[in-house]
């Protein structure tokens, strides 16, 4: 036996240096003197609660799960993971109703969207909101995200035969926001795919990635949804294919939470998961070519979301946008915009939600681009409805500029 | 990705490193496992001495204003200690320029800044301290939280609120020559300090606190803007898993994230910072650099690692990476042609380059330089 | 009677002279407790805190083994805030035979020990941390004790009633009239002051170092000082106490101590000199870590955060070199009877767990040469802070809704964590952020506890005992301690020492993140606060 040659510890806490970094990025500290801080909700919190899980603190339901402590550890804590994981094991409390609601993404998503254009009117409605505040606890400040009248799922189904015509393949996993919210993002990630000679396919029924669940106290259905996708991934892995996203969240969920949070292991699929950006990246580095519009001027503005900021993979959106003739770029300072998935939407949150996107919010106005681009579906409908800017994924913006 | 030269590790070093080698035209990624050793940074250069023209006018297109005196600073727990370039927001009193009568203000309940043991360091040197409290309003929400009366979040409500603060200085100044503050001020520009400087009558000297730093912090910003600015990619968070090699050579770096996807460059410059940052490793039964296996300067007992006394220098904090002239690392006794070390990975095997801050600096300076040209 | 008259001096502030003191108190005499240094700093604070069931001591020592049980149980109802009832288990391992769990169980049983031999997979549930290979298990009521604590609140309750206690202050001779001791002489290390103090009998409570106070007196007593080095892991691996299931060997109990485990033992007799200035050696730290692993696994690649050594007070019978097989019974000498010296008794031998026994056994005799006929009480009331049973009970009813802070503080002051004053913002701010230890409790320890070091400060509210070792606390308490005391150069002093006292226990365990945090805290306090 050679004598401690490595030592480990859950989640790497017992790495911590004490050094009190986390906590210096953490964008909740900055705005709710409830919450402990990460170094408190973590790794300290961490030994009590191993003493005796009477230690365990409510208030770490703060949280954003943003994963910024994570990524400002010098020591590879994973600080975020200990926090969930803290309240996967010790909080048993049942989670209300709202907060089952606005995690059942995709449930809701398919019950909406036949109704579409009746939910988003009701949604809409000054009335409505007022009385999802009053008696759900969602603010009314909170704009619905719209439901589409179709599925992406039925447009590209439609397109099954000229997709399948393209020399090369890759799945898609589009998530619920494309699906039931915004099928054009699905859409012009097909243009930009088929301009570089790839055919785009769906999984075979691939359901939400469950990331609002599992901040929502419900990891049990969430590990469902997770040995769910893994299977139906795996079956397009198998086939020898790439499944690409456009989703930094679905990305991180699938990829990262999957085997830290909720035990599933995604080994034989975690590799083949990539973000539509750096697939994209990697083509045209291997030499693939798109044609651009000689014409196309843009000023945008890049937002690296904090769950991009987590996978590092910001460097392949911002390389891709740098490399369209007529963008003209601007990088974000890397900070939350306070909305954290369905954090935001709670009423109890909604405040701290803004405080926190505050300083963001006012680096855009300052920097006035034409669209903010962003990968992810939550920081949008915050930066839209914060600012006024429009913001659109790169893939968007890429399939606007190509020739 | 295909760059010129990969940097691992973004402290001082790295950027340093990084900053020069893209304003030398050449393209770099700074490989950063999370934030750095600048968070904890006392704001002085410890070792630099000669006449530092260079790194001032370098770190001024940063944003980043540094001072050099000969002289002594004031240490948070009351030490005078000779100082000579450091960050402007470190006073530096030349001989006999020592405050005879200082206001030294704290907040209440602030914990991270030893007012008291300020005093009684500078009454021995024959300076008159009053220390006072003051509360600012804004402060108070912070206090809810028992563990986050921090220099950081102290600086966030002080961007803010550094007025009152100068109001409340104002009204208890009385005869003193010097304001003796926190450095909690300034967390993303030096221009509150300067405000606050400008708006007291009497000489404002900024003392440490625990760390975080806020002028470190502040700086370690600093530096990265200006590097991304140059075209710099800064891959924050992520972290150099292997190397691939290719005879004598450095080929590619594999990182955490990036899997499947390695770093390919002419150079790399390994930057990653001694042990509490990794750059080195430790077990019962030996100390190795965990990345490449380099060549390390080590003590083979473990029981000459340590003094006993804690205020001695401790042996193994000088342990390093082995290197030729031109800090070019050894492994198995060979070198390495396209790998060059830099900062405190490097110990004390240079005594030369000095220590801290400024082995960072001459280090960086030294191999970025040389990889430009090359 | 004059200030320095008293009924009873007790020299020695561990935790027999403190339980001793306690008894005297509470039986209406007058007591003075002096103690050269701080409380628990010899043996007391230097063991596992293991809440013995007397299962170790069953097979070859049944009179120890029958005292465990019983003052376990006690323990568990006056000392509820010092004790931990984790149970405990007796494991065999492949390489011991199995055999001996038999004699094991029959000898728990005539000792009044409750041992229950349950199957190894129960073993791994109960506890999970366990060696998976063991074969054997037998489940006893074993638990965790904190001495410090308890040392504190034995100290306490003393002053409660009336007694007083001079810390720092060592006995440097004795006030004989013939054969009669009739006070003590001593010397203050923080005052250097002398002073001379009187009582019809002195108890002679200095575990190893009694040796050298009998002698000053007069008489001679021979001690065995064997050397045990323990090693403290950075959390709790195991919730459940883990023994070897064979004959007492090195390392071979594993114990859950708040948010720490520690284990130990080795057993090596050193020379009476080197009593003041034990070290543990890489040998012992080796030693520790090969077979700690063998009990749970685990400990082999879990971060360590300290290593110390205490000297176990025995009293030599005959020539063993190893010093294991000597009883660790009670020995009450009353030199009168012994050697002619009158006013003058000598309670040593014993251990942790059986120190209310001891200072009852040494009361009962200060009252037979007062002449005062008290009973002892100590086996029913409750020490101060345990006087309710559960530290989430206490929680509760002094806060509507406790923070984690208040949790901890009532974990370790028990009923006394009332007195905390926490009720701003101000006093609830943390110094420790490992151990949770706020503004309110230090200041509360310092006004109440006779704290005149951060090392005292830290033996009774655990601030610098976590992950950190003091890397961001000391410095901020040590700003309390200034302002408390008024005098900044004394306590910049205070905090080298606590710092090199805090090394000292990490530097035979730096590698690994212990080395790095070692790192980080030279660059704080050298680099960057500069001390």
């Amino acid at each position: 036996m050679t004598l401690q040659e490595y030592t480990s510890s859950i989640h790497n806490f017992e790495e911590c240096m004490k050094c009190t970094v986390c906590t210096a990025y953490c964008p909740v500290v900055q705005v709710n003197p409830l919450y402990p801080g990460p170094k408190q909700a973590g790794p300290d919190g961490e030994r009590l609660r191993l003493k005796d899980p009477y230690f365990f603190n409510k208030a770490l339901k703060y949280c954003l799960n943003c994963k910024r402590c994570e990524v400002a550890c010098p020591s590879g804590v994973h600080v975020a993971d200990l926090i969930q994981a803290a309240r996967i094991r010790y909080d048993h409390s049942a989670p209300k109703l709202r907060d089952r609601l606005l995690a059942s993404t995709d449930f809701m998503g398919s019950l909406a969207r036949p109704f579409a254009p009746i939910v988003n009117a009701v949604t809409g409605l000054g009335v409505t909101k007022k009385v999802l505040d009053a008696t759900m606890k969602i603010d009314s400040h909170r704009t619905f995200p719209k439901y589409s009248a179709s599925s992406f799922e039925r447009w590209l189904k439609r397109r099954r035969k000229e997709q399948a015509a393209f020399p090369e393949q890759v799945a898609y996993f589009h998530g619920c926001y494309v699906n039931y919210n915004y099928p054009q993002l699905g859409k012009d990630l097909v243009k930009v795919l088929n301009a570089l000679g790839v055919g785009v396919q769906l999984l075979e029924k691939e359901k939400c990635c469950g990331i609002a669940m599992i901040v929502n106290g419900m990891s049990k259905e969430a590990t469902k949804h997770a040995v769910h996708n893994v299977a139906v991934l795996g079956k397009a892995v198998e086939k020898g294919l790439k499944v690409v996203t456009t989703s930094s969240t679905c990305t991180l969920t699938m990829r990262e939470e999957y085997p830290a949070l909720l035990g599933v292991d995604n080994s034989a699929v975690k590799d083949s998961l990539l973000l539509a950006t750096r697939y994209i990246f990697e083509r045209l580095e291997a030499g693939a070519q798109l044609k651009f519009r000689p014409d196309f001027h843009l000023k945008v503005a890049y937002h690296t979301p904090c769950h991009m900021e987590k996978l590092g993979w910001g460097v392949f959106s911002e390389k891709l946008l740098k490399m369209i003739p007529g963008v003209e770029f601007t990088l974000l300072d890397s900070a939350c915009c306070g909305i954290s998935g369905t954090y935001g939407f709670k009423k109890e949150n909604y405040e701290a939600s803004q405080a926190i996107g505050a300083a963001l919010f006012e680096q855009i106005r300052a920097v006035n681009p034409d669209v903010v681009a962003c990968d992810c579906e939550t920081c949008k409908w915050q930066i839209e409805m914060s600012t006024g800017y429009s913001v659109k994924n790169p893939i968007s913006i890429l399939a606007e500029a190509l020739a | 990705m295909k760059l010129n030269t990969v940097i691992i590790g973004g402290g001082l070093a790295g950027l340093t490193a990084g900053i020069r080698l893209q304003k030398a035209g050449k393209s770099t990624a700074i490989i950063s496992a999370g934030q750095n050793a600048l968070h904890f940074f006392s704001g002085r250069f410890e070792s630099v001495s000669e006449s530092s023209a260079d790194f001032i006018d370098f770190f001024a297109e940063a944003g980043v204003r540094l001072h050099y005196h000969e002289g002594v600073s004031l240490m948070p727990m009351g030490k005078l200690v000779p100082s000579s370039l450091s960050l402007e927001d470190v006073s530096i009193f030349p001989e006999g320029g020592l405050p005879r009568k200082a206001l030294i203000v704290n907040f209440t309940g602030y914990h991270d800044f030893f007012s008291s043991f300020l005093a009684e360091g500078l009454e021995k040197e024959g300076c008159a301290c009053r220390i006072r409290f003051i509360r600012i309003d804004e402060m108070e929400r912070l206090r809810e939280s028992p563990s986050e009366m921090r220099s950081v979040h102290i600086a966030r409500i002080m961007d803010k609120a550094w007025e009152k603060v100068v109001q409340e200085v104002r009204v208890l100044l009385k005869d003193e020559d010097t304001v003796i503050l926190p450095q909690v001020f300034g967390l993303k520009d030096s221009h509150t300090p300067s405000l606050i400087r400008e708006r007291i009558p009497a000489k404002v000297v900024f003392a440490g606190t625990l760390p975080p730093s806020v002028p470190g912090i502040r700086t370690q910003l600093q530096l990265r803007r200006r590097y991304e600015l140059l075209g710099g990619t800064f891959l924050m968070g992520d972290e150099a898993v292997s190397a691939e090699t290719d005879g004598a050579r450095v080929s590619s770096i594999s990182t955490k994230n990036l899997q499947g996807h390695p770093l390919e460059a002419e150079h790399f410059i390994l930057a990653t910072g001694g042990f509490f940052s990794k750059g080195l490793s430790s077990n019962p039964q030996k100390v190795w650099e965990p990345l490449f296996g380099l060549d390390v300067e080590a003590l083979a007992d473990r029981n000459e690692w340590y003094d006993p006394d804690f205020l001695k220098e401790q042996p193994y904090m000088g342990f390093g990476v082995k290197t030729d002239a031109s800090l070019r690392a050894l492994k198995a006794g060979e070198i390495i042609d396209n790998l060059y070390v830099a900062g405190s990975i490097l110990g004390a095997t240079h005594p030369e380059l000095g220590s801290g801050a400024g082995l960072a600096l001459r280090s960086a300076f030294a191999v970025a330089d040389l990889i430009a040209k090359l | 009677m004059k200030a320095n008259e008293f009924d009873v001096i007790i020299i020695g502030g561990g935790i027999t002279g403190a339980g001793t003191q306690r008894d005297c108190a509470k039986r209406g005499l007058r007591t003075l407790l002096i103690e050269r240094s701080d409380i628990a700093t010899g043996a007391t604070g230097r063991n596992h805190g293991l809440l013995h069931s007397g299962a170790r001591y069953a097979v070859n020592d049944a009179e120890s083994a029958e005292e465990c049980i019983r003052e376990n149980m006690i323990l568990r109802k006056i000392a509820a805030h010092c004790v931990e009832e984790t149970e405990g288990l007796f494991i065999t391992l492949p390489e011991d035979d199995l055999e001996y769990q038999k004699t094991f169980v029959e000898r728990c049983k005539a000792a009044g020990i409750n041992a229950e031999v349950i199957d190894p997979a129960d073993a791994r549930r109960l506890e999970p941390s366990v060696n998976p290979e063991l074969i054997g298990a037998v489940k006893v009521p074993d638990g965790s004790v904190d001495p410090f604590r308890l040392c504190a609140a034995n100290m306490l309750d003393a002053k409660l009633h009336g007694g007083q206690v001079l810390l720092y202050t060592e006995v440097t001779g004795f006030i004989k009239d013939g054969d009669t001791i009739k006070g003590v002489r001593t010397y203050n290390h923080q005052t250097h002051e002398s002073g001379e103090y009187y009582a019809p009998v002195t108890v002679n409570a200095c575990g190893i170092w009694g040796q050298r106070i009998a002698e000053m007196a007069g008489v001679k007593i021979g001690m065995f000082p064997a050397k045990g080095a323990l090693l403290i892991f950075a959390h709790r691996v195991n919730n459940v106490v883990i023994n070897r299931c064979r004959k007492p060997a090195n390392a071979d109990i594993l114990v859950p101590g708040d948010t720490v485990c520690v284990i130990g033992t080795t057993s090596t007799r050193i020379p009476f000199e080197e009593c003041d200035n034990v070290r543990v050696t890489p040998d012992e730290v080796d030693l520790l870590i090969s077979e700690g692993a063998k009990l749970a696994p685990a400990l082999n690649s879990t971060r360590i955060l300290r290593a110390y050594a205490g000297v176990r007070p025995l009293v030599s019978a005959d020539n063993d070199p190893s010093g294991r097989n000597i009883s660790r019974g009670i020995v009450c000498l009353d030199h009168e009877e012994r050697d002619g010296l009158k006013g003058f008794i000598t309670i040593t031998g014993g251990k942790l767990m059986t120190y209310r026994l001891m200072a009852e056994m040494a009361t009962d005799a200060v009252c037979r040469k007062l002449g005062v006929d008290k009973k002892c009480e100590t086996a029913v009331t409750p020490l101060p802070g345990s006087e309710k049973p559960s530290y989430k009970e206490v929680a509760d009813q002094i806060w509507e809704s406790p923070t984690t802070v208040q949790k901890a503080s009532a974990g370790r002051m028990g009923t006394r964590a009332a007195r905390i004053k926490d009720n701003d913002r101000y006093d609830q701010a943390l110094i420790c952020e490992c151990e949770e230890v706020s503004v309110g409790e230090i200041n509360s320890a310092i006004e109440r506890m006779d704290v005149s070091t951060l090392t005292d400060l830290r033996r009774r509210t655990r601030v610098g005992m976590g992950t950190c070792q003091g890397e961001l606390c000391a410095c901020r308490a040590a700003g309390l301690l200034a302002k408390a005391h008024g005098c900044i150069q004394r306590e910049r002093e205070d905090l080298n020492d606590f710092l090199t006292e805090r090394w000292k226990g990490n530097f035979p365990i730096g590698w690994g993140d212990t080395l790095r945090e070692s790192e980080y805290t030279q660059w704080v306090y050298k680099h960057v606060l500069g001390v």
